[in-house]
């Protein structure tokens, strides 16, 4: 069976990194961009099953890339998480009525954005460990 | 100002004052145009159609008198300087007014131009003066609160990725690791979330102080949140060998406030017993109905700490306050924890106090406005002076298909309220307020004052208004059960308060009940 796609989108390279590292360990495959212009010509390219996006990106926001994905035809079901260092006050309500599907605040818990990506891609969960603890809400 | 011409509008009734009082204007070595009325009411309309330099103003007028004739020019006014116009007793008068924000006062009968002149003169200049103090200090405190929003977002950054590397470490995303690695790297981890929380309630802080604060009150069992409160700071308390209780009233009432933040303040104030208390102790979490306060819910936090002192007390509430004699002072955060739990409990309206003695340990506690379903449904459910024959409870449920529910979940469970509002007839049935999520469930309770046979129209109405919603069968499941409310009737017939009390009580029995049902369920099917 092959592994879903997930497009990052960060400008964050360390970030990126990091996160390529856990998705693949979690059976995903990953590609990325750094850029709003990059992230809608990627996701058009590379049609990935769900897309992890900041909203502080150069060259188009995240808005600016949530608007143009959910006007495209071929992109407007995909289900997309915000994962940003931004309020959640003023940005999650935003971000979801814009289409996302998700808002996540930096740092997220890992364990639940997981479970939110595979519950978003219907896939099962991997025996990966996560020793971290949740994060104190 | 010397060059321009003082605009003067004269509120005074006595056409001898307001002359004489016009003539010593004219008189003055600089230029002015007087526009005089003789009622407050052609004041306050001549304020709304144009800002005058000064208000000349006596106190006395035909439409209103003393101290509420300078309050209403100020509030229709307030960056127009006020000058009162005082009789020879009245003095004590003109000097409260002083103390409310007017400029100056002249005796009547006192006045020469040049005096006149001067207090005209220096009530522009203060006034301009104050306003513009208040327009800096809105300003900093603007820039104040902007620049902790980009420094917390700023911040946010790095530590996000110590917290992404080091949880790839632990998790041995990235090899394996000797076992003190693996301590090692916990410590980390745990200073990384305590910065994590610091940077939060900085903002959160900020956010209380510049009122930016809010909640979303709704219907909520107190009960559940303690439940949750208490088994998220379980781990910590076993790990320092701590025992942790609840101790709930069994008669409980539902709270009206906003769950998310009483679990805040609830796993907060845990938090702090625990941290304060020696291995061995323990803290018990309860909440209670006190007699003489019907319309609160008590819940404190109770521990066997070392105690808080009487100075700390008095202070323990405020920002930025630290124990001095915290042992572990260098860990405690930033000091404003409870600071925020103070703001988040005075929204809601209630209150927030602690009772301690040195080494006898502290209770905080915190009072939350009860729910009263009974004021709800005593206009719905009587008609006449009398009760309604019948009442049937109605419970409509939107279970997402997918988690997390497609789209924004929370505009669509309230276009369905919306909807709900619309089904019912508002004079005999009433939607109330909605009851938190259970799982991502939503749920809401309509009382009908019908008979279960009846009922059944309208649960069919509202099943076909909700499924007209675009694109609703897409992203939930709809499912509306109805049960009779069964009150109990006394013999000889009850006081009608006493009815209303017996129908709202059955009714929170209900919604409790099928709460704890959802509950159960719930934990059977982890």
């Amino acid at each position: 069976m092959p592994r879903p796609k997930i497009l990052v989108v960060d400008d964050d390279p360390d970030l990126v990194r990091a996160l390529r590292l856990r998705l693949r360990a979690n059976n995903y495959d990953v590609t990325t961009a750094s850029d709003g212009y990059t992230a809608i010509a990627q996701a058009q390219k590379e049609r990935p099953a769900l897309i992890i996006l900041d909203l502080g990106l150069p060259v188009g926001d995240g808005f600016v890339v949530l608007d143009r994905l959910q006007t495209s035809d071929t992109l407007s079901g995909v289900p997309v998480i915000v994962l940003s260092a931004r309020d959640p006050q003023t940005n999650e309500e935003r971000a979801l009525k814009a289409g996302a599907a998700a808002f996540f605040q930096k740092p997220a818990d890992n364990e639940e954005l997981m479970n939110v990506i595979r519950a978003s891609l219907g896939t099962e969960a991997p025996a990966v460990p996560a020793h971290t603890a949740a994060w104190p809400s | 100002m010397d060059h321009q011409t003082t605009n003067v509008l004269l509120i005074e009734d006595n056409p001898g004052d307001a002359d004489l009082v016009r003539l010593r204007l004219v008189e003055g070595a600089f230029p002015v145009s007087v526009n005089c009325v003789n009622r407050l009411s052609d004041g306050l309309a001549s304020l709304t159609r144009e800002t005058p330099s000064v208000v000349l103003l006596d106190l006395n007028l035909p439409d209103s008198h003393g101290a509420e004739t300078f309050r209403r020019v100020m509030d229709h006014a307030p960056n127009v300087p006020v000058v009162v116009l005082s009789g020879q007793d009245d003095e004590v008068l003109a000097m409260k007014a002083l103390h409310q924000g007017v400029q100056d006062y002249l005796v009547k009968g006192d006045i020469s131009s040049k005096h006149l002149e001067r207090a005209i003169r220096y009530a522009v200049e203060r006034q301009g003066l104050a306003r513009a103090l208040e327009i800096a200090q809105k300003q900093q405190i603007d820039f104040k609160n902007q620049f902790l929003s980009h420094v917390s977002h700023e911040l946010r950054t790095p530590l996000t990725c110590i917290h992404q590397y080091v949880s790839l470490l632990l998790d041995g995303l990235a090899g394996p690791l000797a076992p003190e690695q693996t301590d090692h790297l916990k410590t980390v981890f745990k200073s990384v979330n305590q910065l994590h929380a610091m940077i939060r309630d900085l903002l959160e802080a900020t956010r209380a102080e510049s009122g930016k604060m809010k909640i979303e009150p709704r219907c909520i069992a107190l009960g559940e949140l303690v439940q949750q409160a208490v088994a998220m700071l379980r781990p910590t308390a076993e790990e320092k060998k701590i025992g942790l209780e609840i101790g709930l009233d069994q008669r409980l009432p539902l709270v009206h406030a906003d769950p998310d933040r009483v679990l805040e303040v609830l796993i907060n104030l845990i938090d702090n017993a625990i941290k304060f208390t020696p291995a061995e102790g323990s803290v018990m979490v309860q909440a209670s109905m006190v007699e003489a306060d019907p319309g609160f819910v008590y819940i404190s936090v109770n521990d066997t700490g070392r105690g808080i002192g009487p100075e700390a007390k008095a202070l323990i509430f405020e920002r930025l306050y630290q124990d001095p004699d915290s042992v572990d002072n260098n860990r405690s955060g930033l000091g404003l924890g409870l600071f925020i739990c103070r703001e988040i409990v005075r929204l809601h309206e209630g209150r927030i106090w602690v009772s301690s003695e040195l080494a006898q340990g502290s209770t905080f506690t915190f009072t939350l406005p009860t729910y009263s379903l009974a004021k709800l449904l005593a206009p719905v459910i009587t008609s006449e002076g009398r009760l309604r024959p019948a009442f049937v409870l109605m419970k409509v449920e939107l279970t997402p298909l997918s988690i997390p529910p497609r789209g924004n979940w929370k505009e669509t469970w309230q276009q369905c309220s919306e909807i709900l509002r619309h089904c019912v007839y508002l004079d005999k049935d009433l939607v109330l307020p909605p009851m938190g999520t259970s799982g991502s469930t939503e749920t809401f309770f309509v009382l009908a004052s019908t008979d279960m046979q009846s009922s059944g129209i309208m649960a069919t109405r509202i099943r076909e208004q909700l499924e007209r919603v675009d694109g609703l069968k897409t992203k939930c499941r709809v499912s509306i059960t109805t049960t009779p409310v069964e009150f109990r009737q006394e013999n000889p017939p009850e006081t009608l308060e006493r009815q209303i009390q017996s129908v709202a009580g059955c009714v929170t029995t209900m919604i409790l009940a099928s709460r704890e049902r959802k509950q159960l369920h719930v934990v059977k099917g982890d």
